[in-house]
């Protein structure tokens, strides 16, 4: 499957970034596109919009104008793209996009590879660029990483007096979870509600469904077979949806996790709520911000644990920029997309503690987390890169979001107790069964 | 077959419509073409067109399937779909409660801002503060206030010392529906108060003084002239709201998106889901049309009630 190939290329692409660093160097002509106005619907948010600041530099080197036309969250933007789609009323040029939400959108968007010089492509982290194919097309370019890593509070390690009875209690000694089960035997030691609990996890939409794919796929299995059957019913999907219903039982997570999304994960670990974090690196700028966090001090970064599989799964995307089809000026759409995506751009993105998808960009960002006293960020780029060996996207098909929603309300249900875990998947199994066979693929 | 000769030729049916839009006649329809032309463009074709989908395949993001003609399969689906019927049932009692409770508290509110005297006009503006938010707002304001672990009410009640665990308002089914009704009759009470404000302001006074001096106590007056002469009112502002309900849907999305296990879905947010996130507009609209069953009944209800009221208020009893 892609994401099979995502992670032996995200490998390959780090041996290969030495290597080939030298031979990197050719700049990107940018083009000249005087009085054309380019359109652009872009993603918003506080953590997208800094690099948005580019973009005057961009129109004083092409001598064009950018007309921001909508700006919104992600969801909102996929629901305003569908209806453009649906309306046929594509005009504009460059849209933002996500590894997750690319598949749905046909041939919306353009192969950026014939229209983007091999050389400059070659300077993206290639595992990243595969994930970014959808039908071998590369529709997308990738502005920063996502993949799951852990975060923990440091002083909660460092107590003596947890520390000893963690050890009288397991006999191990007490260190950030290298597995699943630690992981769960942790949370579940930590967990002192309403003062703190263990850990917290995003408990509806596509996060819901990720974390449980994530814990299934380091259990060793998966969500569909080669023949697009869904397996997650499987007994290692069984043990992972298990996972989630011990540590909600035994109060290791807040009872409202399960209308939780990353932002309210965010606000509980930033509060110092929660013992541990499986989280994205686009937290890290935020928990070590003494201003926002209170465990800006005592933050702990790990890679995330594996399960029975002795693998992580770890679950990966990437935020993009795509170009239309009905552009009426692809030059400068492409243009625009690589502007934004260039090593001074990725630099930017990676100051703000998001993993870049420019393979110089990760020197450089050490770098400089190192020269300006970010200490904490210098040693998340460390942790974190090692994790990308094992990333892994979910199923770059369209019906990935169509069968997330199946499955989401029935993990919910097996969570809050009104189904075992089999039942649910079960059921889940049947409808994304439907599904599939409704798409064709079965 | 033989053919007789007329006295005097008929009129062909084109110069019959030229004649008729160049007679008096046609001034009045001439005038409402305009109106009509902007209602057919933005309430009929839709209609027709969303109806027509419900028939069909369509998928948002695959334009082709437009044309997939499937007959009645996405009704049939929606019949033994049991997830559809639970979100019906659910959203006829979220409707009915809501707009009960809604209307009481909402003419507990006039009568007692219609006592005041001094102040009134700035109470009136203060009580319309909730309307002036955003569902999506109301949607953020009470999930934070009722988040198990840092909302305002669980805090509250740890600090009166009423819990020793948190209560999870978002979560557990009853207490779920009841926060969600809890922030739509925070958010449409004064909606009512104001409509029956309105009302109130507008009664007579010589029918209440007239009851006084015959001895009426102030529940008679209210229950025998005050609230019959109200009644009108409160099924105007019963109809209104029935249809202008489904303004909750962002905050339900915000707060609980339906969940957890589907505790809390309403037509609403199945219907997005499947219409956007799952681009299936076909069966989105199918479900439209289903649940057009429940306006059609709710208005159709608060008509009666309207009509029976006005005619008591006409004399008729």
């Amino acid at each position: 499957m892609t994401s099979k190939i995502f992670a032996r290329a995200l490998l390959a692409s780090c041996a290969f970034a030495g290597v080939a660093g030298g031979a990197l160097a050719q700049e990107f002509d940018y083009g000249s596109f005087p009085d054309y106005t380019l359109r652009v619907k872009l993603i918003g948010g506080t953590q997208y919009e800094k690099l948005y600041t580019r973009i005057p530099e961009w129109e004083a080197l092409t001598g064009a104008k950018v007309e921001i036309v909508s700006s919104k969250n992600h969801f909102e933007l996929d629901r305003e793209i569908k209806q453009d789609i649906a309306a046929g009323q594509i005009n504009w040029c460059v849209g933002s996009n996500h590894t997750s939400f690319a598949p749905q959108y046909g041939s919306l968007y353009i192969d950026l590879a014939e229209h983007i010089p091999a050389e400059e492509l070659a300077k993206y982290v290639q595992g990243t660029l595969e994930a970014s194919r959808v039908d071998g097309r590369l529709v997308q370019l990738p502005r920063v990483t996502d993949v799951s890593n852990l975060y923990y509070r440091r002083d909660l390690y460092e107590d003596a007096a947890k520390q000893e009875a963690y050890k009288a209690e397991f006999g191990t000694d007490l260190a950030p979870p290298k597995t699943y089960d630690e992981f769960k035997q942790q949370v579940i030691f930590f967990a002192d509600p309403p003062n703190l609990y263990g850990t917290a996890f995003a408990g509806k939409d596509e996060g819901m469904s990720g974390r449980f794919m994530e814990i299934l796929r380091a259990n060793g299995g998966d969500m569909f077979d080669e023949n697009w059957n869904p397996i997650f019913n499987s007994p290692e999907g069984v043990a992972a949806l298990q996972w989630f219903v011990d540590i909600y039982e035994a109060g290791a997570v807040p009872a409202g996790t399960v209308n939780y999304t990353w932002d309210d994960i965010g606000q509980a670990f930033a509060a110092g709520q929660l013992a541990l974090d499986l989280d994205w690196p686009g937290f890290a700028g935020m928990y070590s911000d003494p201003a926002a966090s209170t465990v800006a001090e005592h933050l702990g970064f790990a890679v995330a644990p594996v399960g029975t599989s002795g693998k992580s799964g770890a679950w990966s995307g990437s935020h993009s920029f795509s170009v239309t089809e009905a552009c009426d000026n692809k030059e400068a759409a492409v243009s625009f997309a690589v502007f934004l995506t260039n090593d001074e751009s990725e630099l930017m993105e990676a100051q703000a503690g998001n993993l870049p998808t420019r393979t110089a960009t990760f020197d450089q960002a050490a770098q400089w987390f190192v020269e300006n006293d970010k200490p904490a960020l210098a040693e998340m780029f460390t942790v974190f890169q090692q994790s990308l060996a094992e990333a892994r996207t979910p199923p770059l098909v369209p019906e990935w979001i169509e069968v997330s929603n199946v499955l989401w309300p029935q993990l919910q249900a097996a969570i809050v107790g009104e189904k075992t875990a089999q039942e649910a998947l079960d059921q889940a199994a049947d409808e994304a069964r439907i599904i599939l066979e409704d798409a064709g693929r079965l | 077959m033989t053919t007789t000769t007329e006295p005097y030729s008929r009129p062909t049916t084109s110069e019959g419509i030229t004649a008729f839009f160049r007679s008096q006649k046609a001034i009045p329809y001439l005038l409402l073409l305009p109106a009509i032309l902007v209602i057919l463009s933005v309430v009929l074709v839709p209609l027709l067109l969303s109806f027509w989908t419900s028939f069909t395949n369509y998928n948002l993001t695959k334009p082709d399937t437009l044309y997939n003609f499937i007959g009645l399969r996405n009704y049939q689906r929606l019949m033994g779909n049991a997830e559809f019927w639970w979100a019906f049932g659910r959203t006829f009692l979220f409707i009915t409660i809501a707009l009960n409770l809604e209307m009481l508290l909402g003419l507990g509110l006039a009568l007692l801002v219609n006592k005041i005297t001094w102040g009134q006009r700035t109470l009136r503006t203060i009580m319309m503060f909730p309307m002036m938010f955003s569902p999506i707002l109301v949607g953020f304001q009470f999930k934070y206030i009722f988040n198990d672990s840092i909302g305002l009410v669980n805090n509250a009640l740890f600090d009166l010392g009423l819990i020793s665990q948190p209560i999870p308002w978002l979560v557990d089914g009853t207490l779920a529906n009841f926060s969600i009704i809890f922030a739509e009759i925070w958010m449409s009470t004064s909606i009512f108060a104001i409509l029956l404000l309105a009302g109130l302001m507008a009664l007579p006074r010589e029918p209440i003084e007239a009851a006084k001096v015959d001895g009426c106590n102030s529940w008679q007056v209210f229950r025998h002239i005050t609230l019959p002469f109200l009644m009108p009112f409160v099924y105007i502002a019963m109809t209104i709201r029935s249809l202008d309900v489904a303004r909750a849907y962002d905050m339900v999305r915000i707060m609980t998106n339906g969940g957890p296990a589907g505790r809390t879905e309403l037509l609403w947010t199945l219907m997005t889901r499947t219409g956007y996130q799952n681009s299936q507009m076909g069966m989105a609209n199918a479900m439209g049309y289903v649940s057009i069953i429940l306006s059609i009944v709710f208005t159709f209800y608060f008509y009666r009630k309207l009509t029976a009221a006005r005619t008591f208020m006409g004399g008729a009893q």
